[in-house]
């Protein structure tokens, strides 16, 4: 890292019209979280944290995120939701918790669904990603789960609803007609504060009951 | 959450290289308990050691012995839907199953849930029951250890510094043996209050084989050996089961938390004991 990129403390080459956002070096040694976690393992070991963090200069991390090749610059405490969010721009995948446990920050990665507040963004490399935004190309309309959940009334303030929706893909990918059950688990790390869940249930089911029409027919 | 580095060894070798001499660096793998344990400042690592991209470490295979190596690295949804867990260790998937959501399961692994050694772990009390065995590997070589015998405190395992956990190893599965596993959390997400695996074989209304395994009420994922050695050669009456429970209610050594009071802790590993038997007593046929 140059003297220059130090003192800004975002190690990123402009060319790559990446921001570092949430993941550089700026925002570590500034937050609460980095402090207090200095603090609990005592000052010495928190200083020498931050002077060996300013030595390793953020590292390009390359993936395909919704079918298109990125990269985007990051930090070992950078989480996977802090490039998806911050440089790359896709603030459809919400960050509640934090903590992996209310899934609105829910992506696929190779297909699984994850927490992304939970997933080390150096481990996105090589990896494919897909949030909300990539559910349909831009301009396409909306996936027949997204359109269900529309139907059904199963959005109120919305704040859970793109990770609900990846993790019903993810369900209906892999069970393509789930049982109430299935769709209850499937959704045990979703949490919603407004819908009470029984709309959001009957989207799904809504949605697996018109997907199954085309296989039908040209089967 | 920020201020420590994230390094990606692509070998055991490279990884050792990288933690040796270096203080304050942790062996990371799914990261779901590591990053909210950094975000919360329970712990301040300079480095965390991804061993994801090391390979080798990850997968169910079958061993000469007719037992199964599971990698440290498989995650907890792999090991839910491996065909040979599902049929021949059918505990293990069962508990793998009530292990946090979906996305945590894809990501969380069977060494990361024992080498947090949190007295919670859903995976450790199958594991216990079933028999398994550590693969500790190090620069300087390879060991096995008892399952039973590598936790040491809550959050503190007997690994060695700079020492991995590869693999755990499972014996064949024992013939004739049933398991349940029970867990109480507040919600389904939750972790446990109490749980318990249990394996047992039960023949013409006999125990000839007893495993009891509990979680969430002693300092360590607990084998119940007491509650064992009392079932073994008894017939299984309703009174065996009662005084099952109450030795394993004896064994136990509960705190109260935020999660729930000694008292109850205790008293729900006694149901789950008898539970245990219900359940086994139904699907055996035998009398009880």
């Amino acid at each position: 890292m140059t003297e220059e990129q130090k003192k800004s403390g975002c190690g990123s080459p402009a060319s790559t019209g990446a921001r570092p956002g949430a993941g550089a070096v700026c925002g570590s040694t500034g937050s609460a979280g980095g402090l207090s976690a200095a603090g609990a393992a005592g000052a010495s070991s928190g200083s020498a944290a931050r002077q060996e963090q300013a030595s390793v200069p953020a590292v390009p991390v390359t993936f395909v995120l919704n079918d298109s090749e990125v990269t985007a610059f990051a930090h070992g405490g950078t989480r996977l939701i802090d490039i998806l969010r911050g440089p790359l721009g896709q603030t459809g995948t919400k960050e509640g918790c934090g903590e992996g446990e209310c899934g609105a920050c829910t992506v696929l990665v190779d297909g699984l669904a994850v927490n992304s507040c939970l997933f080390p963004a150096k481990e996105a490399a090589g990896r494919s990603v897909t949030t909300i935004e990539g559910l349909k190309p831009e301009g396409t309309g909306l996936s027949p789960i997204q359109q269900a959940f529309v139907d059904c009334g199963a959005v109120q303030c919305g704040f859970c609803t793109p990770g609900m929706i990846i993790s019903a893909t993810a369900l209906l990918d892999r069970t393509p007609d789930p049982t109430d059950r299935e769709i209850r688990e499937a959704l045990t790390g979703n949490l919603c504060r407004c819908t009470g869940y029984e709309q959001i249930i009957e989207a799904i089911r809504e949605a697996a009951r018109g997907m199954e029409r085309p296989g039908e027919e040209s089967g | 959450m920020r201020g420590f580095d994230y390094l990606q060894p692509h070998s055991l070798d490279e990884a050792f290289e990288l933690a040796e001499g270096r203080d304050g660096a942790l062996y990371a793998a799914g990261c779901t308990d590591v990053l909210v344990k950094i975000k919360n400042g329970a712990v301040a690592p300079r480095a965390l050691i991804s061993l994801r991209r090391v390979p080798g470490l990850s997968g169910v295979a079958e061993t000469p012995d007719g037992g199964v190596r599971i990698g440290a690295l498989t995650t907890i949804s792999h090991l839910l839907r491996d065909g040979t867990i599902r049929t021949r260790y059918p505990v293990l998937a069962a508990a793998a199953g009530r292990l946090g959501s979906e996305q945590i399961r894809n990501a969380a692994t069977v060494g990361g849930n024992i080498c947090n050694a949190s007295p919670c772990a859903d995976t450790a009390l199958p594991l216990l029951v079933l028999g398994a065995r550590v693969v500790l590997r190090s620069s300087g070589g390879v060991r096995e250890k008892p399952l039973n015998e590598f936790f040491a405190e809550p959050g503190r395992t007997h690994l060695a510094v700079g020492e991995i956990l590869e693999a755990v190893l499972l014996p064949p599965p024992v013939q004739g043996a049933t398991g349940v596993f029970f867990k109480k959390g507040r919600v389904r997400l939750d972790l446990a209050v109490a749980s318990l695996a249990a394996l047992l074989v039960v023949e013409n209304g006999v125990c000839r084989y007893a495993r009891l395994a509990a979680g969430s009420v002693a300092p360590v994922p607990l084998r119940l050996t007491g509650a064992e050695a009392l079932l073994e050669g008894e017939s299984l009456t309703g009174k065996t089961a009662a005084m099952a429970a109450l030795e394993a209610m004896r064994e136990v050594s509960p705190i109260t938390d935020i999660r729930a009071s000694a008292w109850y802790r205790m008293r729900i590993t006694g149901v789950f004991v008898k539970r245990a038997f219900e359940r086994l007593y139904d699907s055996s046929g035998s009398d009880v």
